[in-house]
């Protein structure tokens, strides 16, 4: 029986009577492409949404320490360089949990800490001295060199 | 403002507590617990009593190869004068023993009646309150206002608030609050100033005790296979409940505030007034993640300021693993310091706090940093135990790998020795190894709780071990001053006034890890004869204050 089977199979090959497929059918690979404009969209529009929120920490510091109020410009550049509160930490630990690190292989590197978007190791870093600097600072000279070391991390951060 | 009863003190020392100096001045010649032959006196001497003191309970946590995390966790435990005698007594949270996929033992939590000598008895089935959840932590307060205090057990499941009747007996509340999960860390304290007890529990990880019991270890590390967690598993949500009064409570997590926004792995907990400003925050330990800070408005409701308060990262801005909390005023500014513990291979963190909720690491600059780094930490406490008038640090240490003891390091393996650093004006030096056989015990530590467990004016320290009874440390350090303990129960603050110094002790509600310290405030005073003022700071503001008030004595002060 399976001698018999076997030979019909062939007989079938040979005459071409199934077509083999020898690629993947046309709309499958285009539908795939269009799913990766998506996926690639979408860690795009994550990138913009951190730098959005960057700019809202950067914007509320800089009116802050224009105000003169340095504690409080301290605590938003403390935000920009955690990319956020506890809550966007809680996000972005979700994400990790997931699978998806926004740049897995320079966080291997160790230039980014896991999750993180846009600030760098090295920048995380020195905005929070920058904004410990400012919250330390007790003259106008002070606040201005603290301003001055936070801005030189945050700006080239948000130009891209 | 009443003087409760003088005890022995920098006056009158026991024979015990100038041994080792004696030992130290005749070049050693004891036996084997004696200092090393060094001239100067050791800072400190413990002695581990544990057995003839009648503390003998083990605690257990899981099997002894600890396939799971949960197996990691161990117990807390608390000092507490439950039966209002003025004797600390001592309850133990117990877990449970396994083998294989088997529960073999549903450790009871036990509670230890404390006769003021340093000894105890277990009054534990007399008192109703051995709970056989596998326990986790603790929590001690006046829950339901009666007047005496009430204990919140945390579990792996359901938590348990037992409510005492008055005399260190206790009814279990047909429906406590808390989180039927693996709830840690707890804290009873007044967040909506009303004038009851609220409640915060801290979630860990969300598992089941299939899970538990089928765990295998799926973990590289060090070329072994170890228990997973907790990065790839979920976070147990903290929650908040608020007093409803007699022993009843009402979650209120979203409309306090206090929302585990990034469902982070919490462990312990401390309420504290950080900010000076009459009201209680909240700080939370995460492991693996930022720490919570979160500020109180004054009327309950919270703002979690962790990241940019300074006090939920390290100094190059890391997360750590957030295990035990310490607090106390290190600098002697008068304001209260965050010292937390954290992972082996990293830094415990010391965060100074400069006003406002701001707070700076100084783990670098208070020589913290390289006696921290090996140990993986638990729960710690600053006391001042040898009465100079600076605060001191405990540091309960254990790894949670038993396949760690194949790897062995400076810090040990499975087992590790705890620390304790003296403190002088914000810098400590750890003095651990020289400082009596107490400190040589080498055990996977986990809680720890503060107190004066012989009536001798000195506060001992009693330290829960994973898998094994709990160390008793009796403090038989050569005092270098007076003391003064003051029991105010609600104060938020007392502050003492010596010449031109002012100590300052902060209410703490939780705090060290899953454990729970004698809530009087005790001083170490350096070598005084009287104190100047005393000062009492109430929640609204109020102040009670004395003069000239005499050392080596306990004072109680209630609100008038």
């Amino acid at each position: 029986m399976k001698t018999k089977l076997l030979a019909i199979g062939a007989l079938v090959g040979a005459l071409g009577l199934v077509a083999v497929p020898q690629e993947t059918p046309k709309a499958m690979s285009a539908t795939y492409g269009a799913l990766a404009d998506s996926i690639l969209a979408l860690k795009r529009t994550e990138t913009s949404f951190v730098l959005a929120l960057l700019e809202g920490h950067f914007q509320a510091a800089r009116s802050h320490y224009e105000g003169g109020m340095g504690e409080m410009a301290a605590a938003e550049m403390a935000l920009f360089a955690s990319e956020g509160d506890n809550s966007i930490a809680g996000v972005r630990k979700r994400l990790l949990e997931g699978g998806h690190h926004h740049h897995a292989d320079d966080e291997a590197k160790g230039v980014y800490e896991p999750g993180f978007v846009v600030v760098t190791k090295a920048a995380k870093e020195g905005a929070l001295q920058a904004s410990a600097a400012m919250r330390r600072a007790k003259t106008d000279a002070e606040r201005e060199a603290a301003w001055k070391q936070f801005t030189a991390v945050a700006e080239p951060l948000l130009r891209g | 403002m009443e003087a409760v009863h003088r005890r022995r003190g920098a006056a009158a020392p026991r024979l015990i507590r100038i041994l080792p100096l004696l030992l130290t001045l005749l070049g050693g010649c004891g036996g084997s617990e004696e200092p090393e032959t060094a001239a100067p006196a050791p800072a400190f001497w413990f002695v581990d009593i544990a057995v003839q003191a009648g503390v003998t309970a083990p605690t257990w946590c899981g099997r002894p190869e600890k396939p799971h995390l949960l197996e990691s966790n161990g117990t807390g435990l608390a000092l507490v004068d439950v039966d209002a005698d003025g004797v600390l007594d001592l309850y133990l949270v117990n877990g449970w023993r396994l083998e294989g996929a088997e529960v073999v033992e549903r450790g009871r939590n036990v509670l230890y009646r404390g006769r003021g000598d340093g000894t105890f008895e277990d009054v534990t089935a007399r008192a109703g309150i051995g709970d056989d959840g596998w326990g986790s932590g603790i929590a001690a307060g006046d829950g339901d206002g009666d007047g005496d205090v009430d204990l919140f057990v945390t579990n792996f499941g359901p938590d348990v608030l037992y409510l005492n009747r008055g005399d260190g007996t206790f009814d279990r509340a047909p429906d406590p609050p808390g989180i039927d999960g693996w709830s840690a860390g707890a804290a009873l304290f007044d967040a909506d100033r009303d004038g009851d007890l609220d409640l915060f529990v801290a979630g860990y990880v969300e598992c089941t005790l299939e899970e538990v019991l089928h765990a295998e270890p799926t973990l590289d590390w060090e070329g072994m296979k170890v228990m997973l967690g907790p990065f790839g598993l979920e976070g147990e949500a903290n929650r908040y409940f608020v007093n409803e009064g007699g022993g009843h409570f009402r979650e209120a997590t979203e409309e306090s505030g206090l929302v585990d926004v990034g469902l982070f792995y919490s462990f312990a907990v401390a309420a504290i007034d950080f900010d000076a400003d009459l009201d209680l925050d909240l700080y939370v330990a995460n492991d693996s993640n930022p720490n919570y800070l979160y500020r109180n408005d004054g009327q309950g409701h919270f703002q979690e300021i962790g990241l940019w308060s300074g006090a939920a990262l390290s100094a190059d801005g890391a997360a750590q693993a957030g295990m035990g909390i310490a607090t106390g005023d290190v600098d002697l500014d008068g304001r209260v310091d965050l010292f937390v513990t954290n992972f082996a291979h990293d830094t415990s963190t010391l965060y100074v706090n400069e006003g406002g909720c701001l707070f700076t690491d100084a783990t670098l600059d208070s020589n913290l940093r390289a006696a921290t780094y090996l140990p993986l930490s638990w729960g710690a406490t600053l006391g001042d135990f040898d009465h100079d008038g600076r605060l001191d640090l405990f540091v309960a240490n254990g790894h949670i790998y038993p396949q760690a003891e194949r790897v062995p390091d400076a810090a040990g393996g499975y087992g590790q020795r705890n620390l304790l650093f003296h403190g002088e004006d914000g810098r400590f030096t750890e003095v651990g190894a020289g400082s009596g056989p107490g400190l040589a015990v080498q055990l996977s530590s986990r809680g720890v709780a503060a107190g004066d467990i012989d009536s001798d004016g000195d506060l001992d320290l009693v330290v829960s071990n994973v898998d094994a009874p709990p160390t008793l440390l009796r403090n038989d350090t050569v005092p270098r001053g007076a003391w003064l303990a003051v029991d105010a129960p609600g104060a938020l603050r007392v502050e003492v006034r010596l010449g031109g110094t002012r100590l300052v002790r902060h209410a703490v509600h939780g705090g060290s890890f899953l454990s729970v310290s004698d809530a009087r405030f005790h001083f170490g005073l350096g070598p005084v004869e009287e104190i100047d003022e005393l000062v009492v700071v109430w929640s609204d503001g109020e102040r009670t204050r004395q003069a000239a008030v005499g050392v080596n004595q306990l004072v109680r002060v209630t609100r008038r």
